[in-house]
């Protein structure tokens, strides 16, 4: 990509966070109404709300306040939290590695069974293979991720005691949530890859490919897999947001200190900062992570490079 | 976390394509799901009366007690009471009816924004289009649901509506996105262009033409987002911010149940399984559903399909030539039966020789060019007959062999160079590959493709290995394609129409620098194209196929003074008319048989300007009528061959 190219995605980039920061800040402002009463027990005398508003910073008109948060936003400054006086962007950044571990190993797991499941499918369309991991596939895809989470530690935590219940310690702990996550997310990545495959197989490309007496391997490991591929990465793209959902369940039932839990626990708490600066990192996060995989598309698909150049 | 974007995209469907109502009922998996998602649907509706308890009704006396296939269960409580006391089974059934009918207005609502949006998008275009779809890139670029979570994890005095409202919004994008671009499929249509052209107004243009075309896919997108949307207000009532306490959630119950896990590990897993089993229905229902409208589920495969016959006849010791077809039949069944490609085709091919095959488009040249390398397209097969390659049936060879013998003994150009290389993958990546699979050595290999290259007069071959097939000209393309057939200087090379898809200009070319450098090589060609008079200035011989079978066999010079065969006759009549192809034969009035139907007599019969009685009846077998030509045509064998002559 060229600069300019480079320039535009990064001014679109900013532009889709700041968009997030704005709606998140006012619908949950005209949701909730006054925090200062929220964070108080009903009944607080008003003096005390009075005191509350000043020291959250909520005595301001409401544009003042989100200009305020917008210039300390970015000077990395996410304000502080109610409960107590953590840093906000402290905390999100201690929480963010646990979330994009669980994300990253999540969407290696399933990519790779996506490509290997999804040519065994194409293989034979409408045959025996096919049909049984269609049929797994809409089975998962039916799946909650919450229930699985349940059903999966009420069998390998509490009757076979294999995996830990909640918390992360060891490489066993990322087992559950990764096989809750990966159910959720592969499905979708299987279908979809099959699809491709079985284009990608009736191409002529590949009829010439086996007419140069290339080993089959080669046929579908290379020939094969560069091309289906290309369509698995923009649809991981478009399913970033709905992993980033199951995490935040997933974090939830394993106690697992990520993003999502820290926002599901500021809610409880109605820790507007958190919840904000939550939304903002993952606002971050999100388009950055599009942006990597848009990189890679141009980087796979030499033609897509070539236009953007 | 599921389908919903995906399959949007995938319903981007072609809308000329009509679906045929009723044919949801012939897929079993669909009637499944049909049958599914009526009986939760009416179990949700009659909740009231179904339910033996009041769902919030607590009973303190009777908590967590089992269900009925445990030894201790109670009639009153087929499936166990919860922590509270209440019955699991009502509060199931009225899970049913509040997941349902909260899922349902959230769709529709989702359904509604985007149909208007995606309307009015792909109506009214410029300013108003980009706008939307702008909006709808900020959409799909930020997860939603996490906005979603904090709006009602804050909101005070949570309603169902509130629920409806969070979960509906994010789902108009993948409605507008494939409304809109049906809209545009429908604006280019004529009808519509002809409505503006007598004075309809936009608005009525908009509601009384394209609305009524593209309506139709709202449903089935509807119903995919259905499922997604009852896995979501489960979820959400899992984390406690869904319908609030005491109402019945399935999410809520497997929640409240998650508690008493250890103790009754019923009660998280009973709820599950109802969502399961729901969104498993209204999904196979929905793929059934898409299925009927876009029916190109079945693309592809890879396997080679060889015919469950005893070894062929063993041939008497004369000297064979390089490739001997015999009684050559390949067929492809279909829904509605078998399609006959190719019948009973018989023909030589000698060493060094070049044969040109003719015939119109599903005459049975391409097929029968794939069943000599044995890569025809799946579910084709050859039924019958044997394909001897230097003596050995490639037919009947093991995969393995085939393997070895493709790119070494028989190699293949095809009719679209640029298509057959693959498109993110060098010239180069591509050309060392396929010589290090005939064998070449590592170290010789990158030396061996600038020599091949440069063979085939390819200027920069160091430039040309470092870039994409896209980057070149279908002359240049179909220039490494031969440079890579030739490598491995194979016994045969087969070309399958290799310039019909390359100006008139570069045709000519590269057919001549084909030619000749396989009459250097002594590698025999066989060389299929449409155009009977092109070929015959190369080939040493012509072979004639019409509807799968051999018309006509002989010398170029031969076929083409005095063609033995009527239709041989036509092809060349037709050639000044038709510059360079011939698609369908417009001299000849007309149509290929249906190759679905079995057909008795000649194939030609219903077009041939001299048929007889006989050539309805019986098949014409070959016969010699001159030195090396044959034709199977019974005007021979009847002793009324002069007719053509007249």
């Amino acid at each position: 990509m060229r600069g300019r190219v480079l320039l535009i995605r990064v001014v679109q980039m900013v532009f889709v966070v700041v968009a997030v920061v704005t709606i998140a800040f006012f619908v949950l402002r005209i949701a909730t109404g006054d925090p200062a009463r929220l964070v108080n027990p009903p009944g607080t005398p008003e003096e005390i709300i009075a005191e509350t508003r000043a020291r959250i910073g909520t005595d301001v008109s409401i544009w003042q306040q989100y200009v305020n948060y917008l210039s300390g936003a970015v000077t990395g400054d996410l304000g502080t939290s109610f409960r107590g006086s953590q840093p906000v962007a402290a905390a999100v950044l201690a929480a963010l590695p646990n979330t994009l571990i669980l994300a990253g190993l999540t969407v290696f797991i399933s990519a790779v069974l996506a490509i290997g499941f999804g040519a065994l499918a194409a293989w034979r369309p409408e045959g025996f293979v096919d049909r049984l991991v269609l049929g797994f596939a809409s089975v998962a895809q039916a799946t909650p991720a919450f229930w699985l989470a349940v059903v999966l530690v009420l069998v390998f935590s509490v009757n076979l005691r294999w995996f830990p219940a909640i918390d992360m310690t060891t490489w066993k702990s990322f087992v559950l949530p990764i096989t809750t996550l990966v159910v959720s997310l592969s499905p979708i990545l299987v279908r979809t890859a099959r699809q491709s495959f079985a284009e990608t197989l009736s191409e002529d490309y590949m009829k010439a490919a086996r007419a140069r007496g290339l080993p089959t391997w080669r046929v579908l490991g290379v020939h094969g897999v560069k091309s289906a591929a290309l369509p698995l990465i923009t649809l991981i793209g478009l399913q970033l947001g709905f992993l980033l959902a199951g995490a935040v369940v997933v974090e939830a039932i394993f106690n697992w200190p990520g993003i999502g839990k820290l926002i599901l626990d500021s809610l409880a708490s109605r820790d507007f900062p958190m919840i904000q600066g939550g939304i903002l990192v993952a606002a971050m996060v999100f388009v950055l992570l599009n942006f990597i995989v848009d990189m890679l598309y141009a980087m796979l698909d030499p033609r897509v490079g070539a236009a953007q150049a | 976390m599921t389908d919903l974007i995906g399959s949007g995209s995938q319903l981007e469907l072609d809308s000329d394509r009509p679906g045929r109502p009723g044919s949801v009922f012939k897929s079993p998996m669909a009637l499944a799901g049909l049958l599914g998602t009526t009986v939760i649907l009416l179990a949700a509706v009659l909740a009231p009366a179904l339910a033996p308890h009041d769902p919030t009704g607590q009973n303190l006396t009777d908590i967590l007690a089992p269900p009925f296939w445990d030894q201790a269960a109670s009639p009153e409580f087929p499936l166990g009471t919860d922590g509270l006391g209440r019955d699991v089974l009502s509060r199931i059934l009225y899970g049913a009816r509040n997941s349902l009918v909260i899922s349902f207005f959230a769709m529709l609502l989702g359904s509604s924004l985007g149909l208007i949006t995606g309307l009015l998008a792909g109506f009214f275009g410029g300013r108003i289009d980009s706008i939307i779809m702008r909006l709808g890139d900020v959409q799909l670029a930020f997860p939603f649901i996490l906005l979603a979570i904090a709006v009602l994890g804050v909101v005070p005095d949570r309603r169902a509506w509130h629920v409806i409202v969070v979960l509906g919004i994010p789902g108009w994008i993948i409605y507008a996105r494939v409304v809109r671009s049906r809209v545009l499929a429908e604006k280019e249509k004529n009808y519509v262009a002809a409505a503006r052209a007598i004075g309809a107004s936009r608005w009525r243009r908009l509601f009384t033409y394209v609305f009524p075309s593209v309506w139709q896919v709202v449903p089935v997108i509807a119903l995919l987002d259905f499922g997604f949307l009852i896995i979501m207000e489960s979820t959400l009532s899992f984390l406690g911010l869904g319908l609030p306490p005491p109402a019945a959630t399935w999410g809520g119950i497997l929640a409240e149940g998650r508690r008493n896990m250890v103790v009754s590990p019923w009660l998280p897993v009973l709820p599950g399984i109802a969502i399961v089993l729901t969104v498993l229905s209204i999904n196979l229902l929905g793929d059934g559903v898409a299925k009927v409208i876009d029916p190109s589920g079945a693309k592809g495969g890879f396997r080679r399909f060889r015919p469950r016959l005893l070894q062929g006849s063993e041939e008497a010791a004369e000297p064979a030539p390089l490739l001997r077809v015999r009684n050559l039949s390949v067929e492809f069944p279909d829904q509605n039966g078998t399609i006959s490609a190719v019948h009973d085709v018989e023909f030589d091919i000698e060493r060094g020789e070049i044969l040109g095959v003719v015939g119109e488009s599903g005459s049975g040249k391409s097929v029968t060019a794939s069943a000599i390398i044995q890569l025809i397209d799946p579910p084709g097969r050859v039924t019958s007959g044997e394909i001897l390659l230097e003596g050995e049936d490639v037919v009947r060879v093991s995969d393995r062999r085939m393997r070895q013998l493709r790119g070494r003994s028989v190699a293949m150009i095809f009719q679209n160079p640029t298509a057959s290389l693959n498109p993110v993958l060098t010239v180069g990546y591509q050309m060392r590959e396929a010589l290090r699979a005939i064998g070449i050595p590592q170290e010789d290999v990158d030396e061996t493709v600038v020599r091949v290259l440069t063979t085939v007069g390819i200027p920069e071959p160091t430039r040309v290995v470092r870039q994409y097939p896209f980057e070149l000209s279908g002359g240049m393309n179909q220039r490494v394609m031969i440079a890579m057939a030739l490598a491995a200087q194979p016994q045969l090379l087969i070309a399958d129409e290799p310039t019909t898809a390359l100006d008139t200009t570069t045709q000519e070319q590269i057919l001549t620098e084909l030619v000749d450098l396989a009459r250097s090589s002594d590698i025999s060609l066989l060389l299929i194209t449409h155009d009977i008079a092109l070929v015959s200035q190369y080939a040493d011989r012509i072979l004639v196929l019409y509807a799968g079978e051999v018309c006509e066999i002989g010398p170029s010079a031969q076929v083409i003074s005095q063609p033995a065969h009527p239709y041989t006759r036509a092809l060349l009549e037709s050639v000044p008319r038709v510059e360079v192809r011939i698609d369908r034969l417009e001299a000849i009035p007309g149509e290929l048989p249906d190759p679905r139907e079995s057909r008795i007599g000649c194939p030609f019969a219903a077009r041939c300007p001299h048929v007889m009685d006989v050539c309805r009846v019986t098949d014409p077998f070959p016969v010699e009528i001159a030195s090396g030509q044959w034709a199977a045509c019974h005007l021979w064998t009847e002793n009324r061959a002069d007719v053509m002559s007249s």
